[in-house]
């Protein structure tokens, strides 16, 4: 996950996973569909307030965000150099906006036309990529491994065990990467520099780390198992779940609203081409 | 008459794939209610024995299993996982391995959730193991977030929630600080005396364990050595020794101070003390009794005693005239979470010492000590290595300096040959190969692994691979070694290998030892000096007496002093640190058989 679950009471952490799973389908189906950055735009103020409410530690994106604002403007820009969509809401799609080189350049300017149609496309591709990101970041937030284990497990045909070993790999994610770092640290003391050296050089010396990574990883995998099987994982069919789903009023609110917005949103694309471009 | 709930009639056991027996003809019989305890080294079997009783072994563990296993009227290797698992028990070391939830609630229920029970019968259990195991108003904690004592009474609260008749507890404080210990002892005597669980204790602890168990067995080599009530077998003082076994402290001073009936507690020894002056001139000294592996008397425990303090004495005037070879001056340390690890540190380490650093776990123990080879660099204050500022200098060069082994072997052996892992330091800091040859052999020989040279580092025992990460270090021919938690996880035997190393490279190569213990038999033993830390700061440092004389410093620190010097504040009113030191104070208050006098 881009942002790691905390355990909180706000609105948003109290809802049922079911409800959440439902609420980041809709807003991933959602923005897929829309191609329009407008409507595309007040998808992501929907999702920011949801964010909101929900305490989402913004700043921990930061990062993740500000490469994807690079990616998406290459994105926009080459989209808006190269293509020109068919759309409904545009009378000239292939009219030039600016050039990216432009005229006063003697020799080579103007060059590299930006379409408008193209332009609008990319900031709408744009908007689609940081959107599913952030819902996807504010659900794995909000929901925790065990919550995902119970919505997996209530998929039909899919065993319990297979949703919590999915959990549990995640949560063994972090104690891998502490390990590395330990066992970084380990080779530093030992006189290893990481930073120096050609890349094939580097490349090995990273390498001296993977053996006992893995070692460690899979001595560490063995205990966890012994200690499962000894609690009687996979003992039974069953496995009751310690927070049975109880969905009240602000749940129902969610689900509905959620599902059929997503409903709604798809109706009225198919009937006045709402949400396209 | 209690029956049997526990049955092993001549079991023995080897792994697929090893001709050795990691159980040899080995029988048990324990009563519903009593509390068992297992000692023995590392590798005698205790383990193993363990996952027999819960039926791991050998259905999660292939191998071929032998005799007869009764546990509850049930043969564990015959019966389904859940049927034992509801039974038997079974709590490892590593709390962090054992804790699957992502709230201590969660993690309590995942057991009787895999039994298939309902909600309210889960919560009822649920909430019945977490007040029993006093975690209550950490329901919704997360595991990661709790203190190591925490983790563990978790851990078995988890287990005691599938309500089991039968608990083994295997090494389950091995990884913990003593506030941690004190805990789990705490939980293990609730589940013997007011929740009447059966309870096999495997352990190290042997202070511990003599209160607790109603039985016990030492085990070597897959064998059964020693059995019988606790009197019996702690009594059997070489037994012990010749099994590899720690001695409890006030036993072995029974012993050196020639005691009629062997004491086993404070009282017992203070009576006894009582007896033996009353009984006239001189105690008899045990011709058997050694609380170190050379002494073997009274009269030559308190010669050594003696000169051990002239030795001390003169190493403390050489030590004056020393510079320091590592400080910290008024650091502070704030990890990138927020959470504040240093909080004004002020400390200097003099060249040939033994520190040991002690304090609960969290205390900022091992945040101090990578600050001093650069894999932590102070958010304010500075560090100065061999009196120059560390600011600025790269890892790579301040490991020549100071070398620092870490508490997890197995995350500092990264080569494919014992003989590998000791030239990987030296090459990388570009050492001579040739001297670098001569020392690898030197360090071999010193640390008992030539026959094992071109050995994987994986295949060696705990305590060898332990010895071989300090050794790797060691290779590098640093100043100043760190050593962070030497002893967790090795019995007494390789606990004492590690420090006697530890201390002849001090005396004989002028090495500057620090260590960063839990254990205070070791720092009673060893340290010359103990820099005690609470809270981010140093909130003490003296010798080990003066430590150990200070109960509102133990206290703030959450640390336990030995028995011995309990005993001993309790009979002269001054802190001694080993039971030689207590019987020849004792030798020395009157005049003995063999004229060794008061001063």
């Amino acid at each position: 996950m881009i942002v790691e679950y905390e355990s909180k009471s706000s609105a948003v952490h109290r809802l049922d996973p079911r409800v959440k799973f439902a609420w980041m389908l809709a807003a991933i189906v959602i923005s897929v569909m829309w191609t329009h950055p407008v409507y595309l735009i007040l998808l992501g103020l929907t999702v920011v307030g949801f964010g909101l409410l929900a305490g989402f530690p913004w700043s921990k994106i930061r990062g993740v965000l500000s490469f994807m604002i690079i990616v998406t403007a290459i994105i926009t820009l080459v989209q808006g150099a190269t293509y020109v969509p068919k759309t409904v809401t545009l009378d000239e799609p292939a009219r030039v906006l600016f050039h990216l080189i432009p005229g006063w350049i003697p020799g080579v300017g103007p060059a590299c036309s930006i379409k408008v149609g193209g332009f609008l496309y990319g900031i709408g591709m744009a908007l689609k990529v940081v959107t599913v990101l952030v819902v996807v970041a504010i659900f794995g937030y909000t929901t925790s491994p065990s919550e995902i284990v119970q919505i997996i497990a209530r998929v039909p045909f899919i065993p319990y065990q297979v949703g919590f070993v999915m959990s549990t790999a995640w949560k063994f994610v972090p104690v891998v990467q502490m390990q590395m770092r330990t066992l970084m640290d380990a080779h530093r003391s030992k006189g290893v520099d990481f930073e120096q050296g050609t890349f094939a050089e580097k490349i090995k010396k990273t390498s001296g780390i993977v053996l006992p990574l893995f070692a460690n990883s899979l001595s560490m995998a063995d205990t966890m198992a012994l200690a499962m099987e000894s609690r009687a994982f996979g003992s039974s069919r069953k496995f009751t779940f310690i927070r049975p789903y109880q969905m009240d009023r602000f749940d129902w609110v969610v689900l509905i609203g959620s599902l059929g917005a997503m409903v709604a949103c798809i109706a009225l694309l198919a009937v006045f081409k709402l949400g396209a471009l | 008459m209690a029956s049997d709930i526990i049955s092993l009639k001549d079991v023995t056991f080897n792994y697929k794939g090893s001709n050795r027996r990691a159980l040899d003809g080995i029988s048990l019989n324990v009563k519903q209610g009593e509390c068992v305890a297992i000692l023995g080294p590392t590798g005698a079997g205790k383990s193993t024995l363990a996952c027999v009783i819960n039926g791991t072994v050998p259905r999660f563990m292939d191998g071929n299993l032998a005799g007869e296993v009764t546990v509850d009227g049930l043969v564990p290797a015959k019966v389904g996982t859940a049927q034992m698992a509801s039974r038997v028990g079974l709590v490892f070391g590593d709390p962090d391995t054992q804790l699957f939830g992502m709230t201590v609630e969660e993690d309590v229920a995942f057991g009787p959730a895999n039994l298939g029970l309902d909600y309210e019968s889960i919560m009822e259990r649920v909430d019945k193991s977490i007040a029993d195991m006093r975690l209550a108003g950490l329901e919704r904690r997360a595991p990661h977030r709790l203190s190591g004592g925490q983790k563990q009474a978790t851990a078995i609260a988890g287990v005691y929630a599938m309500l089991p008749k039968i608990m083994v507890l295997d090494e389950p404080t091995s990884m913990l600080d003593p506030e941690g210990k004190a805990r789990v002892f705490g939980i293990v005597r609730m589940l013997k005396e007011q929740l009447g669980v059966t309870v096999v204790l495997i352990e190290q602890e042997v202070d511990d364990i003599f209160g607790l168990a109603d039985q016990v067995f030492v085990m070597r080599s897959g064998k059964f050595v020693l059995h019988g009530v606790p009197r019996e077998v702690f009594g059997r003082v070489e037994e012990l020794r010749q099994a590899g076994v720690r001695v409890p402290q006030i036993v072995e001073f029974g012993t050196l101070i020639g005691a009629a009936e062997t004491p086993f507690s404070i009282e017992e020894a203070v009576s006894a003390v009582g007896r033996a002056r009353d009984a006239g001139p001189g105690p008899s000294p045990s011709p058997t009794s050694a609380p170190t592996p050379t002494s073997t008397s009274t009269n030559e425990a308190a010669a050594q005693t003696a000169a051990r303090a002239t030795a001390c004495l003169r190493e403390a005037c050489r030590i004056a005239q020393a510079d320091p070879v590592v400080e910290a001056v008024d650091v502070e340390f704030t990890y990138p979470s927020g959470a504040r690890a240093l909080d004004g540190v002020n400390l200097a380490i003099d060249r040939g010492d033994l520190v040991a650093i002690v304090g609960q776990n969290g205390a900022g123990k091992t945040t101090l000590t990578r600050h001093f080879n650069g894999l932590l660099r102070p958010s304010s204050g500075d560090i100065r290595v061999l009196g120059r500022s560390a600011q600025g200098v790269h890892t790579i060069e301040l490991c020549r300096h100071v070398g620092y082994v870490f508490q997890n072997p197995d995350e500092q052996l990264f080569c494919t040959s014992v003989q590998e892992e000791l030239r990987f330091g030296p090459t990388n800091i570009g050492a001579d190969p040739g001297a670098t040859s001569q020392r690898v052999e030197e360090i071999l020989a010193d640390i008992g692994l030539t026959k094992y040279r071109e050995v994987w580092p994986k295949y060696l025992t705990k305590g060898e691979r332990q010895r071989l990460a300090l050794a790797s270090v060691v290779a590098m021919d640093p100043d100043v070694l760190i050593v962070d938690e030497p002893t967790t996880g090795l019995d007494w035997v390789e606990s004492l290998q590690i420090l006697d190393y530890l201390e002849r490279l001090r005396s004989e190569h002028r090495k500057t030892i620090v260590i960063i213990t839990h254990d205070m038999n070791i720092v009673s033993l060893y340290a010359r000096r103990v820099v005690v830390m609470a809270g981010g700061r140093v909130v003490g440092d003296g010798t080990p007496r003066e430590i150990f004389s200070q109960p509102d410093l133990m206290e703030l620190a959450c640390l336990r002093r030995p028995p011995i010097a309990d005993l001993s504040q309790a009979l002269w009113g001054e802190v001694l640190l080993t039971p030689a030191d207590a019987a020849a104070k004792l030798l020395a208050s009157r005049p003995t058989n063999s004229g060794v006098c008061s001063k």
